[in-house]
């Protein structure tokens, strides 16, 4: 981290060839931004889950009250809406981050100069990455001791654990979306 | 230092480094946890940390969110935006300036099954924009009209803005729901009075076209009573207490999207487009939800949002002349900051002073919606004027803005109307 720090700074100020770090040469723009690609694809991808879960939310709600329209009662669709709604928000994170959705302010970075833009960006993208590390970190932690004590849903008595790990792992694969995009900012892409 | 300073200068580094193009939910949560951290311990942070997060991504209540946002999803990309215009185009379009007030019309309705600004604004403008060009309306009225109109999703229900302010506030969403109809409706005609003086003024703007006779009338109708159905039910269930907010966004979706199967409307394609946008926004706004209660933790131990409140009481002001600031900060702060997140930045410490004064806090809900949605059409951070120029690229950002000005007087009335005539937001929740 540091020395990525260092290796960045640098890039302000020496010519390419007297880089000594692969992953900051010239060369290797094109490997990097073929990581990129592969990291969004992925992103994408685990989105897959998060599109799933959302529409599993719709069809559990939507049987649940038909079924009481029968008199007809669905055990546990109230804690299985929550669940789903977890694994949906955890699985929606790398993406969402890829695809740069969250909400900022950013008018006035826009009247930024371009080496003050990217610092900024660097900052904002490490301070991203720190967070979501200790969030990931925590919530695994957090899963091990529901594991641990048994934790289990009221009414289907299911565990509980499986589905903190989800958030960990949305977490978890939200790191490299966030890594990437330090990355590129250090070799002057911008994202927008 | 004490909790007090620490708190204060939690809030000074949020509202500083917002302004840095940090995501909103990342800078609240990274800051309530730092500053919890610092006045309890960071063992105590990190874990807290952790439960917030997954108690708030697995919350029933929040599930409502995704829902909604899906039904309307599911609206946008199935073309029912082009039969509501149509169904509006044909009692009103001879008028000067008929397609401008129907485009208005269509943005009512279609806001009864999407509760979002921006699809509003998007699909509207995508179906009534080509339209207005072909009849020479001018792009000022066409793009402003478009722009605000959007903020129709807001107020008429269901609405993303009211779902997040009932959970933040522990008010009912039913209730909030239903205060957005009259203020909607009034802000409806409201809109369609603007446009009546304005094309009376200047009828160039928009020619008024053929009128359609009776008989194109009644069948055109057939594209609005689906809409009416899907509303009457979801609404109507969520009203009478049949099923929760959850339930009813879920019933919605799944209805209008058996409608948009029906109709042939919606592609595997489109499908999966609604379905990947929604996974996007829901995390967008989960992730400001979360991040907003990390950050609330922080301000509870520090005690401000209540000094605050004392402070603000203690000063021998009347009530109005405070509740008069208070829209004033919402409406300086909607011009740069996105009215979702700036709700959630503010609740937790105005919330507790309106509360004190005695206001009613459904009439609050209101009020400041309709000010932030003011927020959304006027410079430097228009949203839904970037949006509505995103759709119509050859109409430079300087005309849509002119074009709003219009509307904004509008809901500036509105707005104006809603403090002396709080019953306008409070007649219909008191009958349930």
């Amino acid at each position: 981290m540091l020395i990525g720090v260092i290796c960045g700074l640098k890039r302000f100020y020496v010519p390419w060839k007297l880089s000594v770090f692969g992953i900051l040469k010239k060369g290797s723009m094109i490997s990097i931004l073929r990581i990129n690609r592969y990291i969004s694809g992925a992103a994408a991808a685990v989105n897959w889950i998060a599109a799933l879960a959302i529409f599993l939310m719709m069809m559990v709600t939507t049987v649940d009250v038909v079924a009481r329209f029968f008199r007809i009662s669905v055990p546990g669709a109230y804690e299985t809406i929550g669940f789903l709604g977890a694994l949906a928000i955890a699985f929606s994170l790398p993406y969402t981050a890829a695809q740069k959705g969250h909400i900022a302010v950013d008018f006035l970075v826009r009247r930024f100069s371009r080496p003050l833009r990217i610092a900024v960006n660097i900052f904002n993208s490490a301070f991203a990455l720190v967070l979501f590390a200790l969030i990931a970190f925590q919530s695994y932690q957090y899963a091990q001791t529901m594991k641990a004590a048994g934790t289990v849903s009221s009414t289907l008595e299911m565990p509980v654990y499986p589905f903190v790990y989800g958030v960990a792992a949305g977490c978890i694969l939200l790191c490299p979306v966030l890594l990437m995009d330090l990355v590129l900012q250090f070799r002057g892409v911008e994202s927008e | 230092m004490t909790p007090t300073t620490v708190g204060i200068i939690g809030i000074v580094a949020l509202f500083g480094l917002i302004f840095f193009r940090m995501p909103v939910g990342y800078l609240m949560a990274g800051i309530g946890m730092i500053g919890f951290a610092s006045i309890v311990s960071f063992d105590a942070a990190l874990s807290l940390m952790a439960r917030d997060v997954f108690s708030v991504f697995s919350s029933y209540s929040l599930t409502v969110i995704p829902l909604f946002v899906f039904m309307g999803q599911i609206a946008f990309h199935s073309g029912i935006s082009t039969r509501l215009f149509d169904a509006a185009y044909k009692f009103v379009g001879h008028v000067p300036g008929g397609l401008a007030i129907a485009t208005i019309g269509a943005c009512a309705a279609f806001s009864a099954i999407c509760g979002s600004t921006n699809a509003t604004a998007a699909t509207m403008g995508a179906a009534t924009l080509p339209e207005m060009k072909r009849y020479n309306y001018k792009p000022e009225l066409a793009t402003g009209v478009v722009a605000a109109g959007g903020s129709l999703g807001i107020l008429i229900p269901p609405s993303v803005v009211f779902i997040v302010y009932g959970i933040l506030t522990e008010q009912s969403i039913g209730k909030l729901f239903i205060a957005g109809l009259l203020p909607g409706l009034l802000l409806m005609v409201l809109f369609t009075a603007a446009i009546r003086i304005w094309t009376w003024m200047r009828p160039e703007l928009g020619p008024g076209g053929e009128k359609a006779s009776w008989g194109e009338k009644v069948r055109s109708l057939s594209g609005l009573v689906e809409t009416l159905v899907i509303f009457a039910v979801v609404m109507g269930g969520l009203f009478k207490g049949i099923f929760t907010p959850t339930e009813a966004g879920g019933i919605g979706a799944f209805a209008t999207l058996v409608v948009a199967l029906i109709r042939r409307n919606l592609d595997w394609n489109g499908f999966v487009q609604a379905l990947f946008e929604t996974t996007r926004i829901t995390c967008m706004i989960l992730v400001i939800v979360a991040g907003a209660t990390i950050f609330s933790r922080f301000m509870a131990v520090t005690r401000i949002p209540y000094d605050i409140a004392g402070w603000i009481t203690g000063f021998d002001l009347a009530p109005a002349a405070i509740i008069f600031f208070i829209i004033l900060v919402y409406f300086v702060g909607g011009c740069f900051i996105d009215a979702l997140a700036l709700i959630m930045l503010t609740i937790p410490i105005f919330f507790p002073v309106v509360m004190e004064l005695g206001y009613d806090p459904i009439w609050f809900g209101v009020v400041i919606v309709l000010v932030t949605q003011i927020g959304v059409i006027t410079p430097p951070v228009g949203v839904n004027v970037y949006v509505v120029s995103g759709v119509a690229r050859d109409v430079p950002l300087n005309t849509i803005f002119r074009g709003v000005i219009p509307l904004l007087i509008a809901m500036i009335i509105a707005t104006l109307l809603l403090i002396p005539f709080p019953w306008i937001a409070l007649y219909l929740p008191g009958l349930l």
